[in-house]
């Protein structure tokens, strides 16, 4: 990659960009509140079937097609990618969170650059006809800077992470050594989940974390809360 | 003495191998078609075919609704063995209201080779109303069960569709030794793809009872409330509030494009899954077209 291509990618990597990760927990708070997470382990436990089975064969699998089509400028192939993520995202929670944080990705971008597929793009989710998932905008964002398909998969999970042990900090007496302890512990998982989502098809995602989708139903409902998801 | 011998008389017979039916050959390849429509009467099974292994001896008119009918899937076998490929359609017409389950759970036989799928495609016409509740799938030991269910809704139609998977005879101690479980649920408007959900099991390769998975959990069950026509945060904020304090572990949150709600349970036993989710159903039901819902009575 080329130095403005790797610096883009820590820019989109960095939690100082500014796109809300740190008002969502997927979850996580619910888990806490149920005491299911109490300790650096269940963290990195559940942050793994997050991973595995969450990111991995849904939010991976639109990225690397929203990836491949902005290369290609195929603007229809990555609204089709951003449709049918949100169409296999089951808790409501997750897709509003997921847009949410797309739509700032994306203006802040469209804001930046002045690039024709990434306005195109634009144009369509605010006519409503794509819905700007967060990892569809990060899978067109990071194709016009150059940034490898890999590169942006492993760019995603270690967003994901970061934001979740930022959550984590402020719901768990978490350290920042045990923080860092779980991100670099993480490392193996991403890799594989990264390395298995380049055989899913867009038409073939499986997320499954059926407890999951359970927590964050009831989160939706939690009288008291400090995440939005 | 061959070990499953049940006489001596019997040792050499107990020797020969079974040569197995292929798959495609008779008794491996049902089909059911069901056709229901509005009539004067009421809805009326206008069309049914059944081939082996499904069974049906006609419709019980005992719903609450009394212009609903009812078909109970029957099976004169032991369950879904190796090789075996089911397809099922079920046609709602215009204004039409069915509800259709099956009489026992479906046990998904232990296999050493090949593997089982069924195909199901439901669809409901304009203003018309489908319950697809069948009771739970059992995975036995070594099992491969791919399941594919498509509900296709016209303008104003609704359906509630229901999943419950049991992962293995748990009174016998056995519990996620099957090999392979895959189950889609896959749901169209006029138009367009409103939702898509996916259980897939490997336990031999990835945990299941994995935290945010099943957790310390064992059955599941998601039953599908479709209804593109109503609020579904509302509708969705109500079902929850039936389930939240069931015996399962249960949750609804709103489908996405609108499509209506999804209700998922968790538990330790097929019977307080089903007993969540039919209070879902139940309550659902009664939103929608103004009765409970069935029973359960299966006669």
């Amino acid at each position: 990659m080329s130095d403005a291509a790797t610096l883009e990618s820590f820019r989109l990597a960095d939690s100082f960009l500014p796109v809300g990760t740190y008002t969502v927990s997927y979850g996580l708070e619910q888990f806490i509140q149920d005491d299911r997470v109490e300790d650096a382990a269940d963290l990195e436990a559940l942050l793994s079937t997050y991973l595995r089975r969450q990111v991995g064969p849904a939010e991976l699998v639109a990225l690397r097609a929203a990836h491949a089509a902005a290369t290609d400028g195929d603007i229809d192939a990555i609204c089709r990618a951003d449709r049918r993520l949100s169409a296999v995202t089951l808790a409501a929670e997750f897709r509003e969170s997921a847009q949410q944080s797309g739509s700032r990705l994306l203006s802040l971008q469209t804001e930046l650059r002045d690039e024709t597929v990434l306005n195109r793009y634009a144009g369509r989710v605010d006519a409503d006809e794509a819905p700007g998932n967060y990892a569809v905008v990060l899978g067109v964002v990071t194709a016009l800077a150059d940034v490898a398909v890999r590169e942006a998969c492993l760019l995603c999970c270690h967003g994901f992470v970061t934001g979740l042990l930022g959550a984590a900090q402020r719901l768990l007496s978490l350290g920042h050594t045990d923080a860092q302890r779980i991100l670099d512990e993480l490392q193996p998982v991403m890799t594989a989940v990264v390395e298995e989502s380049s055989d899913g098809a867009v038409d073939a995602m499986t997320p499954f974390a059926p407890l999951v989708d359970v927590l964050a139903a009831e989160h939706e409902r939690a009288e008291r809360r400090l995440f939005a998801s | 003495m061959a070990a499953d011998a049940p006489h001596p008389a019997f040792e050499g017979y107990a020797t020969e191998a079974v040569p197995q039916a292929a798959v495609g050959s008779p008794g491996k390849d049902g089909v059911l078609e069901l056709t229901f429509e509005r009539t004067a009467e009421g809805t009326t099974l206008v069309h049914d075919y059944a081939t082996v292994p499904f069974h049906i001896s006609g419709t019980l008119g005992h719903d609450p609704l009394p212009e609903a009918d009812t078909v109970f899937i029957q099976s004169p076998t032991g369950g879904v063995a190796q090789g075996d490929r089911h397809d099922v359609s079920i046609t709602v017409g215009d204004e039409a209201v069915a509800h259709v389950s099956t009489q026992s759970s479906t046990k998904v036989q232990t296999m050493t080779c090949n593997y089982a799928a069924a195909d199901t495609s439901l669809s409901v016409g304009a203003d018309g109303h489908l319950d697809y509740v069948p009771e739970p799938t059992i995975l036995h030991a070594d099992s491969r069960y791919l399941q594919e269910l498509t509900v296709d809704l016209a303008p104003g139609a609704t359906a509630v569709v229901s999943d419950v998977v049991v992962p293995g005879r748990l009174a016998r101690g056995e519990r996620f030794e099957f090999e392979r479980y895959l189950s889609r649920v896959r749901a169209t408007g006029p138009d367009r793809l409103l939702f898509e959900d996916a259980t897939h099991l490997t336990p031999a390769d990835e945990d299941p009872t994995a935290p945010g998975v099943l957790g310390d959990f064992t059955v599941y069950g998601t039953t599908f409330v479709l209804a593109p026509d109503h609020d579904e945060t509302e509708l969705s904020d109500a079902l929850h509030a039936v389930v939240a304090d069931g015996e399962a572990r249960a949750g609804a949150t709103a489908l996405p494009n609108g499509a209506g709600v999804a209700v998922r349970a968790l538990g330790d036993r097929a019977e307080t899954v089903q007993a969540t989710l039919h209070a879902a159903w139940d309550h659902a039901r009664t939103e929608l077209l103004d009765v409970p819902a069935p029973s359960g009575r299966k006669y």
